[in-house]
């Protein structure tokens, strides 16, 4: 375990601090902090952070939201529960790859349905996977639909924990079900909600697979993602020594995104359930 | 229950929907798919599944490869696993929190980013183009997740089980086996599923390991056929590839959903 996760940043780390492309025959050559200069005043790299910050942020959102209405649905007792909770895994167990390329058909401009119903109801040609400010929601959207029964069973591990009795006494009480969610299941349910925000953010942050296939990172580089640029440098531009400083500069990224939220999280007092 | 049924249809469309889309698509004629006026029942073909069975190298190749693959990782993920959990449970108390953070923050880390350096040790020991070789790696980045769940597990059975068992003088390979095993078989048949789902569905370590055209595996077999032109996708071969690939995955989740639930919700409460 330390070997594969502990080299490849021990190699980075040494491999940012040289020049190993084409032009130096792959063999690497010290150039100070020539990469990490050029990172610096990158466009493409920040533009990439940019844009998977937004893709991890709005994909992970929407996620929570849907999956905490799927968990409290499926936490109610009702006949076909297991075979409904099975069938909304699916989604999660199919390859990203597979369904990439499906979504690629489902979009497609003019033969795609989605098209087709547009067009049926008189809004012209959508022209969704090649138009930049629409590309990058059908890459969320394609992530939300696969990723979203992971979350809704990890938040319905979280209220299956939570007694009955509680809500029955707050009923006795007087209060509603709307008050019963906001004053019970959602501070009882932080831990969950927070691991799985957690967990999930960090996996948006190497969004790769997806992008790749659905959109290649186009139109206009507009879904690029920052794993995606890292790819491009090694396998296409053949710059092993620019492609290492583009993970590690990404990776201190999303660190510095993590303790920003965990800070944001502390002052506004969300994360005091936790502690006590 | 009626109150909710208009929900759990929405959710079933949500869920099926992309996929029924896709398994229509399989059935379509590729004409039909670019031409709305061809009469209804004109519109219907076997042909993508002929297609597709008869290329070279076939279909079934890349389905056969990626079972293999994903069967490998697992059996080494687990007999990996189990051993080092049961040490991670023993080890003394104090170094037990810094260790599960690290597991932890091992078990989080977006993999995607290790493919380069993983991509330099292949070729450093000519470990490209082997499916047994790709197991390794793919065990070694779900280890922090099987730890998870097997130590969970361990660390939920009486601690004087295993006192009394040695007492009785069984040697540790044979508490591991008769003692520990069918205790914690549920939460290794959890773990397994879950590093199976995982092999067959991983792409970027694969993709720049395995070059191969008969040695790829599923994913990225799929992906080829997406890169190979951005403009003439064949969508309706494509879509029964899609088809055949989701159905080991349909029967293996309707099987297992009891062990997928399990692994990944107690993944949730004990780590």
């Amino acid at each position: 375990m330390a070997l594969i996760f502990g080299w490849p940043l021990l190699r980075y780390a040494w491999l940012s601090g040289h020049a190993d492309s084409v032009l130096t025959g792959l063999v690497p050559v010290a150039n100070g902090g020539a990469n990490w200069l050029r990172l610096l005043s990158d466009q493409r790299f920040w533009v990439d952070a940019l844009q998977t910050a937004r893709f991890g942020v709005v994909s992970v959102g929407i996620e929570l939201i849907l999956a905490m209405a799927i968990a409290l649905l499926l936490d109610q007792r009702w006949r076909g529960r297991g075979a409904v909770r099975a069938l909304t895994l699916m989604p999660w167990a199919l390859p990203t790859t597979m369904m990439a390329l499906g979504w690629r058909w489902i979009f497609n401009t003019p033969y795609g349905p989605i098209e087709q119903l547009a067009g049926s109801l008189g809004a012209g040609p959508l022209n969704l996977l090649s138009a930049p400010s629409l590309t990058w929601l059908v890459t969320v959207l394609a992530d939300v639909w696969k990723t979203t029964p992971f979350i809704a069973l990890i938040l319905l591990a979280g209220l299956q924990t939570i007694p009955d009795d509680l809500y029955g006494a707050f009923r006795l009480e007087g209060g509603t079900s709307v008050q019963a969610l906001r004053r019970i299941t959602l501070p009882l349910l932080t831990p969950y909600i927070l691991l799985s925000l957690l967990f999930r953010l960090a996996q948006a942050f190497g969004v790769f697979d997806l992008i790749q296939v659905l959109t290649g990172g186009g139109p206009a580089g507009s879904t690029e993602s920052l794993a995606l640029y890292a790819y491009l440098n090694a396998m296409r531009f053949l710059d092993f020594g620019y492609s290492a400083t583009v993970m590690l500069g990404g990776f201190v990224l999303l660190m510095a995104l993590i303790g920003l939220g965990a800070l944001i999280l502390r002052l506004s007092g969300l994360i005091r359930p936790l502690q006590t | 229950m009626r109150r909710h049924s208009a929900w759990i249809v929405l959710l079933l469309i949500w869920s099926l929907a992309p996929m029924l889309w896709q398994l229509l698509t399989s059935f379509t004629t590729s004409a039909a798919l670019v031409d709305g006026s061809i009469p209804f029942l004109q519109r219907w073909t076997l042909n993508h599944y002929r297609e597709l069975l008869s290329s070279n190298p076939p279909f079934w190749r890349y389905l056969a490869n990626s079972s293999m693959l994903a069967a490998m990782s697992t059996v080494l993920t687990t007999l990996l696993a189990i051993p080092a959990a049961y040490a991670l449970t023993k080890i003394p108390k104090q170094w037990r929190q810094p260790v599960r953070f690290v597991v932890i923050a091992a078990a989080l880390f977006p993999y995607v980013l290790l493919f380069l350096a993983l991509l330099e040790l292949a070729r450093q020991f000519h470990l490209g183009n082997s499916l047994l070789a790709l197991a390794l790696p793919y065990s070694a980045l779900q280890m922090p997740l099987a730890l998870l769940l097997l130590t969970a597990a361990i660390e939920g059975l009486p601690v004087d089980l295993d006192d009394a068992a040695r007492l009785e003088g069984l040697s540790l390979r044979q508490r591991l086996r008769w003692v520990m095993l069918p205790l914690i078989a549920p939460a290794t048949a959890s773990t397994a599923i879950l590093v199976f789902l995982f092999a067959w569905n991983e792409y970027p370590i694969a993709l720049t390991w395995l070059s191969r055209s008969d040695l790829l595996t599923l994913p990225v077999a799929m992906a080829r056929i997406a890169g190979s032109s951005i403009y003439s996708v064949p969508y309706g071969a494509y879509a029964a590839a899609t088809v055949l690939g989701a159905i080991p995955l349909l029967v293996l989740v309707l099987l297992f959903q009891r062990q997928i639930v399990r692994g990944l919700t107690n993944g949730a409460i004990k780590g």
